[in-house]
């Protein structure tokens, strides 16, 4: 997983919007990445971001998902952390933020919920 | 053919089984087989009323019967039968009592015998001789002395006095074989002894040379020496011989003498090679060849001049990393006029590693080799650890494993050195770019220290989360300055040390949030709080720069 390329691709279903995260995010990009959230949580409706594939996140990756979470919380919108992977949620509960998000295990729980 | 003896007629009955009785006990008590054999035989032809009497043993290997004793008017001694051919090779290829009555007209007869001797054969009777290990011969006896046929009660009779004569070559043969392997195990471990005393003793005090040799079987093909030399200086030697077994360990024993007298001389490492190729090129049977690295060391200047025949790269270790020394030049005692490359290498506190490819060989349990990467894993593992104790270790590694093929270590490295060598030594430009990398060869050199795979990535993170405070608060922003990385183990003790030539950075200034207060960034310095077991910050000592030590005890089984 530590070769997956960096890549962060946000798609619209419906009123959905899911950012799909690939690869290591950490100071070298994290910023495309938090835009890429607030972008996706300008339009109105639900955004998720996916994180099954990431195989690496340092301080700077979750400061990107803490701010997106706010932001969502300020307007009422429903944002969630989609199939959070081991090394994701390491870092999640290392920053005691794993009961802060919504974590869904895929796309249909998050769309649901 | 199969009556038991009971069935033969009352007084050539008892008569047998007195006979029987009295041979089997001759057999039996025997101390010297041949001249028994001899007497047993000459009474059987007696006994039957036979003209002539033989016995052939049959050589396994080559399955081929020779007739080892012989009574009666022609002597046979030393005639060699093919298993399956004439009477006697098909008693013994079928396991099975042969009569022949009419001898001139049975095809199994081969006449050329009679032809030859002018011996007018008849009738034959012929028995194998059975043991539980195989047929291993055959007894023959021809021609009634009154002239009559040999009938079933003959045949029946024979097949029983052949029994304990088979028995006693039997055991003499099993007595005989395992005689011969004790002596030559005998031998062999003498052969291994004097191997071992011609390798060097291990030297008192802090000595820079440390060699193993671990023998796939009892004896080498593999060497290594070192000596003394005029100037104070010290020559080196390691050596494998192509093949294995006897004729390689007598080679090896030259070889070795060989390289020691024109090592004496103190020649220059390519010189030395050149003239010890010669010298082989000269007397080296046809497909032998012999691969050899030879250096002098000196202790004052810690300055090794090395050159290669042929031997498996050697691996110099220093500050985290491997550099390969590929040969320079083909194995000794192929090309008369090969000559040799030499390196002079600034040693310093680094450890040269010289192994023979036996070392790269070893096979795990699903026979795949260690290779050269296993061997530097292991190499790894052991950094940490003073030169005599980490060829042990080393050495216990490589036993752990199934060593097939002669296996020779030899060490160089100037003891008493730095105890902590680095486990990794990076310099990279402060740019969140190069994180990556770093993290890559950070996660590497602390698998080698085998912390499992969430220590390893809580440890990376906590240094990744450094190097970004450094890029982003220390230089305020990318640069193509420098960080470096020092990642040293001193027992369990793992010590990162960061360094940066920012301006001097107030640790004061540096105030941890806590953890769970959910808000963004801030969260570099809790990470490295709640990941490390302690980090200071300080001015480095030359006054330019910062250094950051962290540091992290790993428990033993490497779990927190």
């Amino acid at each position: 997983m530590n070769d997956v390329a960096n890549e962060c691709i946000s798609e619209k279903l419906d009123d959905y919007t899911l950012v799909r995260v690939r690869g290591e995010v950490d100071l070298s990009w994290s910023q495309q990445v938090r835009r890429a959230i607030l972008d996706a949580l300008g339009a109105t409706g639900k955004v998720g971001v996916e994180l099954s594939q990431v195989s690496y996140i340092d301080s700077s990756g979750i400061a990107a998902l803490v701010e997106g979470f706010q932001n969502a919380r300020g307007k009422g919108q429903q944002f969630g952390l989609i199939g959070a992977s081991k090394p994701v949620m390491a870092v999640l509960q290392l920053a005691r933020l794993d009961k802060v998000f919504p974590l869904f295990p895929d796309l249909d729980a998050a769309r649901a919920g | 053919m199969n009556a038991s003896p009971l069935a033969l007629a009352g007084a050539e009955e008892r008569r047998a089984l007195g006979f029987l009785a009295d041979l089997s006990e001759s057999l039996a008590v025997s101390l010297d087989l041949r001249e028994t054999l001899d007497m047993a035989v000459t009474r059987i032809a007696a006994f039957m009323h036979a003209e002539a009497a033989s016995l052939f043993l049959l050589d396994a290997a080559s399955g081929v019967l020779e007739c080892r004793i012989c009574v009666g008017p022609v002597d046979i001694n030393g005639l060699k039968i093919a298993i399956g051919q004439g009477v006697v090779g098909r008693c013994v290829a079928e396991n099975a009592t042969q009569i022949v009555r009419e001898a001139r007209s049975d095809p199994r007869v081969n006449a050329n015998v009679d032809a030859e001797t002018g011996f007018a054969t008849r009738s034959i009777l012929c028995a194998p001789l059975a043991t539980a290990r195989g047929v291993i011969g055959a007894l023959e006896v021809i021609n009634r002395r009154d002239g009559g046929l040999f009938d079933e009660d003959d045949a029946e009779i024979l097949r029983l006095v052949a029994a304990p004569a088979a028995l006693a070559i039997s055991n003499a043969q099993l007595a005989y074989g395992l005689v011969e392997q004790q002596r030559i195990k005998r031998e062999m471990e003498l052969a291994r002894k004097i191997q071992k005393s011609m390798l060097p003793k291990r030297r008192r005090g802090a000595f820079p040379l440390l060699g193993v040799n671990l023998p796939a079987h009892e004896i080498s093909g593999d060497f290594y020496d070192f000596f003394d030399l005029p100037d104070g200086s010290l020559g080196f030697v390691i050596g494998d011989i192509s093949g294995k077994g006897l004729d390689a360990a007598f080679l090896m024993v030259r070889v070795a003498g060989l390289l020691r007298w024109v090592g004496k001389r103190a020649p220059a490492p390519a010189a030395w090679l050149a003239e010890v190729n010669a010298e082989l090129c000269k007397t080296l049977t046809e497909g032998r060849f012999v691969c050899a690295a030879v250096g002098i060391y000196d202790r004052v200047t810690r300055v090794v001049t090395f050159a290669s025949a042929g031997f498996p790269p050697a691996l110099l270790f220093g500050a985290g990393s491997f550099e390969e020394l590929l040969a320079d030049g083909p194995p000794l005692g192929i090309l008369a006029e090969a000559s040799y490359g030499e390196r002079r290498i600034a040693l310093g506190d680094r450890a040269l590693y010289l192994f023979s490819d036996g070392a790269t060989d070893v096979r795990d349990a699903q026979r795949k080799t260690l290779g050269s990467d296993g061997l530097r894993q292991i190499i790894l593992r052991h950094a940490t650890l003073a030169p005599e104790p980490r060829l042990r270790a080393l050495l216990g590694d490589l036993k752990r494993l199934h060593v097939v093929d002669d296996t020779t270590l030899l060490l160089l490295q100037e003891p008493g050195g730095k105890s902590a060598q680095p486990l990794l030594d990076l310099h990279f430009p402060a740019r969140a770019g190069e994180m990556r990398a770093v993290r890559a060869a950070l996660r590497t050199a602390l698998d080698a220290q085998e912390l499992g795979p969430e220590l390893r990535d809580r440890l990376v993170l906590a240094v990744d989360e450094a190097c970004t405070n450094i890029i982003r608060h220390a230089y305020c922003g990318e640069c193509d300055q420098r960080i470096s990385l020092q990642l040293v183990r001193e027992h369990d003790m793992l010590t990162f040390e960061l360094r940066d030539s920012a301006p001097r950075v107030d640790p004061a200034r540096l105030i941890a949030r806590d953890l769970g207060e959910c808000k963004p960034g801030g969260l570099g310095i809790p990470f490295i709080n709640a990941l490390m077991d302690e980090w200071k910050l300080e001015p480095a000592a030359d006054g330019r720069g910062n250094v950051l030590r962290m540091r992290k005890r790993i428990g033993t089984g490497g779990h927190e």
